[in-house]
C-alpha cells in the first residue's frame, strides 16, 4: 500500500508542479508584452496623450484580431504607439479577416481587421458594429515573359477585359490579338506560348480585391468575388494556386509565360516587373500610392452607411483600377469600459492623421487614405460613444 | 458491541487495504482510464465534427460527395462540392504507397537480413532521421530540389506515353507545368516521407521473427531469397501490413509537404501531371479566411469526411491484418 501510495502521491506532486510551472510562466509572458523600452516616436504625441490622470504604463491592452493582409500594419502601429501612449499596449494578432469578424461580433476583442465588409446577417447579429477604412491596397499582374526584355522593352500593358478574359480562359494564348491591340509596341515580341494564370490559394483580401475588380471589368466574369474563389482557368488545367504573395511570386518566376496578381507592396519591395493597365477613363496608368489615392479621391462618395466601399474601376483620369481598403471594426456605442473606449479612438485617430503612423504603413507598402475619404472617416469616429457619453480623441 | 465496532472498522480498513495492497487494482484503474480517455478524444473530435458541420450537411446534402472531378468549390457563391480533394488525397496517397511498400520493403529487408554489420548503424540512424524531418522542409527541399531535378522530367517522359495505346486515359494528361507542381510530385513527396515509417516497423518486425525460422528454411536447402521471400516475409505478412497501415495514415493526413508542391489548383481532368488540391491542404489554405458560415462548415464537414476515410481504411487494413493473422498457421509461431 505505502509504495502504490508513494508513488501515487508522486504523481500528485508531479502534475502539481508542473501546473504551477506553467502557471507561473505565464506571468512573465503578459510583462514582456508590456513596451517599458519603447520610445522612438514620443515626439509626435497627440494633445490627447495627456490625459487627466495619467494611467499606468501598459495598464490599458486593446486587443485586436482578424485579417493577415494588414497584420504589418497593425504590428508596425503597436510597435510604435506605446511610445505615444505608454499607458497602451496593442495587441494584434492575424488570425483572418472571417476570425476577426466573428471575434468582434462575439465581443472577445476590442477591434477586428477585415479586408471584407460586414454581410448583412454579421451586420444584425454585430448590432453596432461601425467599420472604418484606415488604408488601401493595391493589386498589381505580375507576369513572366522571357522574351521581353525588362529593361530595354516597355511594361505589358492591359486592360480590364482582357484581364478578365485571360482568367476565364478565353483568352489563351500570349500572341492573342487583344493583347497585341494594346501593346503594338512589343506586338512582334509576344509568344504563340499558353498563358499560365497563377492565382492565391489561401484566402486573402488580395483575392477578394482583384475578384471585384474582375466583376467590375466583364459583365461575362461569372465566378464571383470573394477571398476564395473557384477558378474558370483551374478546370481547364492553365491555373495554379500560390500560398501567399511569396507561393505566387514563384509559381510565376518559375513558370515561363505565366501572370499572376500580388499586393503592390510586395511587388515593389521584390522589384517584380508589373504590368499598367488601361484604366477606365481609357488611360495607362501605373499602381502607384498616388493613382491608388485617386482612385479612393473617386469614391470618396460612394461610402455605404458602414463606410465601406469597393474603390476598383474607378473612372478617375489617373485612377488605378485595381485596388480596395482595409477596415478596422469597432462597436460603435456599446463598449462599457470606457478608459478602453477613449484609447481605441486616441488610437483608430493616431492611424488615421499621425504622419509618422502614416508614414509606418506606407513604407510597408499601405496606401493612406487621400483627405476627402480621411475626414468621413473622421466624422463617424467622433460619434463613437461610451455608456451614452461621447468619446473624443 | 465494542468487538462489532472495531471489526467494523477493520474491514474498512481491510478493504482497503486489500484494495490497495499490491497495486494492482488502482494501476489497472489508471491504466485503463488512460485507455478511455484515446476513444473519447477519439469520440470528441467525430462529434464535433459532426455536430459543427450540421448546417453544411442540411444545405449541401449529398450534393457534396457528387463523384465528378468538374465540380465547383466556390465561397463566393456558396458552391462546394469536395470530390477533387477526396480524389486528391486517395490519388496522392495511393501513388506514395503503392511506391513507397517495395522500396521500404527491400530497405527493410536488406537493413535486417543481408546488411553488412558495419553499416547497419548509420543506415539505420539515417532511416530515422529521415522520419523526424519536418514536412516543411521536405516541402522546402520540393520545392527546389526535388520538383524540378525530378519531377519535371519524370511528368514530361510520362505526358509522353500518353500517346501509346494503353496510356491513353486521363492520369497521364500533359503537359507538366515548368515548375513540376503537380498531383505527381505531391505523390512522389509523399512517397519519400513515409518510406522511412514503413521501412522501420517492417525491419522490426522482420528482426523479431526468431532464428528457429531462418534456420529451418536453410536446413531445408532454400537459398537466401527463398528464405527471405517464402518464409520470412509471409510470416511477418501481418506485421508489415502494420507498418503500412501508419504510412497509410500518414500520407493521407500530410498537409504542409502536399501544400506546397501540388500547386493547388480545383483542376478538372484528374490527370497526375496537373495541379490538384487534397483535403487537408484545402483546409489549411481556406480555413484561416473563411468569411461565409457555410464555407466554415463545408470545410469542417470535408475534415469529418476525411477522418471518416481514414477510420475506414484503417479497419479495412485492420480485417486484412487480421485475415492475413488467421491464415497464418499457429504453430509455425510457435
Amino acid at each position: 500500500m505505502s509504495k502504490f501510495f508513494r508513488s501515487f502521491v508522486f504523481v500528485a506532486v508531479a502534475f502539481s508542479f508542473l501546473l504551477a510551472a506553467c502557471g507561473t510562466s505565464a506571468v512573465p509572458t503578459a510583462t514582456e508584452a508590456m513596451p517599458a523600452t519603447q520610445a522612438p516616436a514620443a515626439t509626435s504625441a497627440p494633445a490627447s496623450a495627456a490625459t487627466p490622470t495619467p494611467l499606468a504604463p501598459g495598464s490599458v491592452t486593446l486587443t485586436g484580431t482578424g485579417s493577415t493582409f494588414q497584420f504589418p500594419a497593425e504590428q508596425a502601429y503597436a510597435e510604435f504607439f506605446p511610445g505615444v501612449d505608454p499607458a497602451v499596449v496593442i495587441n494584434y494578432t492575424g488570425t483572418g479577416s472571417g476570425a476577426g469578424k466573428k471575434a468582434i461580433i462575439d465581443g472577445t476583442v476590442d477591434f477586428a481587421g477585415s479586408d471584407a465588409v460586414l454581410n448583412p446577417d454579421e451586420i444584425t447579429a454585430g448590432k453596432d458594429l461601425q467599420i472604418y477604412p484606415f488604408l488601401a491596397g493595391a493589386t498589381v499582374i505580375a507576369y513572366n515573359l522571357p522574351s521581353l526584355d525588362p529593361k530595354n522593352d516597355p511594361k505589358l500593358i492591359l486592360d480590364g477585359k482582357t484581364l478578365a478574359d485571360i482568367y476565364m480562359g478565353k483568352i489563351t494564348k500570349w500572341n492573342d490579338p487583344a493583347i497585341a491591340a494594346l501593346n503594338p509596341k512589343i506586338a512582334s515580341k509576344l509568344p504563340a506560348q499558353p498563358i499560365f494564370t497563377v492565382h492565391r490559394a489561401d484566402g486573402s483580401g488580395t483575392t477578394e480585391i482583384f475578384t471585384n475588380a474582375l466583376t467590375a471589368f466583364s459583365s461575362d466574369w461569372t465566378a464571383g468575388h470573394g477571398t476564395v474563389i473557384d477558378w474558370p482557368t483551374d478546370k481547364a488545367g492553365t491555373g495554379k494556386g500560390g500560398n501567399g504573395n511569396p507561393g505566387v511570386t514563384a509559381e510565376i518566376a518559375k513558370n515561363q509565360y505565366s501572370l499572376g496578381y500580388v499586393e503592390y507592396a510586395y511587388a515593389v519591395q521584390n522589384n517584380l516587373p508589373f504590368a499598367q493597365m488601361v484604366n477606365k477613363a481609357g488611360n495607362v496608368v501605373t499602381a502607384s500610392p498616388d493613382s491608388t489615392k485617386a482612385a479612393m479621391t473617386d469614391f470618396a462618395n460612394a461610402f455605404t452607411p458602414q463606410l465601406t466601399a469597393v474603390i476598383v474601376d474607378a473612372p478617375g483620369a489617373n485612377s488605378w483600377p485595381i485596388a480596395g481598403y482595409t477596415y478596422i471594426i469597432i462597436h460603435q456605442t456599446s463598449m462599457t469600459d470606457c478608459v478602453k473606449a477613449q484609447k481605441l479612438v486616441e488610437y483608430i485617430h493616431w492611424i488615421l492623421t499621425n504622419p509618422a503612423a502614416v508614414k509606418y504603413a506606407t513604407d510597408l507598402g499601405f496606401i493612406p487614405l487621400p483627405n476627402a475619404v480621411q475626414q468621413k472617416v473622421l466624422d463617424t469616429l467622433g460619434k463613437v460613444t461610451c455608456s451614452g457619453q461621447p468619446v473624443h480623441w | 458491541m465494542k468487538n462489532i465496532s472495531i471489526s467494523k472498522r477493520n474491514t474498512w480498513q481491510e478493504r482497503l487495504n486489500r484494495f490497495t495492497r499490491h497495486g494492482d487494482i488502482p494501476w489497472s484503474l489508471l491504466i485503463g482510464a488512460m485507455a478511455i480517455l484515446t476513444l473519447v478524444v477519439v469520440i470528441a473530435i467525430a462529434w464535433m465534427l459532426w455536430t459543427q458541420s450540421a448546417d453544411a450537411r442540411a444545405k449541401i446534402g449529398w450534393d457534396f460527395f457528387r463523384p465528378t472531378l468538374d465540380a465547383t468549390w466556390n465561397p463566393a457563391k456558396d458552391i462546394y462540392q469536395a470530390w477533387p480533394f477526396i480524389y486528391g488525397t486517395l490519388i496522392t496517397s495511393l501513388v506514395a504507397i503503392v511506391l513507397a511498400v517495395p522500396i521500404s520493403l527491400g530497405i527493410a529487408v536488406f537493413l535486417a537480413e543481408l546488411c553488412p554489420e558495419r553499416l547497419r548503424l548509420p543506415l539505420n540512424w539515417m532511416i530515422e532521421m529521415l522520419a523526424a524531418i519536418p514536412s516543411v522542409v521536405y516541402g522546402l527541399w520540393g520545392i527546389f530540389v526535388f520538383l524540378p531535378a525530378v519531377v519535371t522530367p519524370v511528368g514530361e517522359f510520362l505526358s509522353h506515353l500518353s500517346v501509346l495505346p494503353g496510356f491513353t486515359g486521363t492520369l497521364f494528361t500533359g503537359p507538366i507545368s515548368e515548375d513540376g507542381t503537380s498531383r505527381l510530385a505531391a505523390g512522389l513527396i509523399l512517397t519519400i516521407m513515409v518510406i522511412p515509417t514503413i521501412t522501420a516497423i517492417s525491419r522490426d518486425v522482420l528482426l523479431a521473427i526468431p532464428n528457429s525460422q531462418r534456420e529451418a528454411a536453410m536446413g531445408l536447402g532454400s537459398t537466401r531469397w527463398e528464405m527471405i521471400w517464402q518464409v520470412l516475409l509471409p510470416y511477418g505478412l501481418s506485421g508489415i501490413l502494420g507498418a503500412v497501415i501508419l504510412g497509410l495514415g500518414r500520407a493521407l493526413g500530410e498537409t504542409m509537404a502536399v501544400t506546397m508542391v501540388m500547386g493547388n489548383a480545383n483542376e478538372a481532368t484528374g490527370s497526375l501531371l496537373k495541379a490538384g488540391y487534397t483535403m487537408a491542404s484545402l483546409l489549411a489554405l481556406q480555413f484561416k479566411e473563411a468569411v461565409t458560415p457555410l464555407h466554415t462548415e463545408a470545410m469542417i464537414e470535408l475534415g469529418f469526411t476525411l477522418f471518416a476515410i481514414t477510420l475506414i481504411l484503417n479497419l479495412f487494413a485492420r480485417f486484412l491484418v487480421w485475415q492475413v493473422a488467421r491464415r497464418t498457421p499457429q504453430e509455425a509461431r510457435a
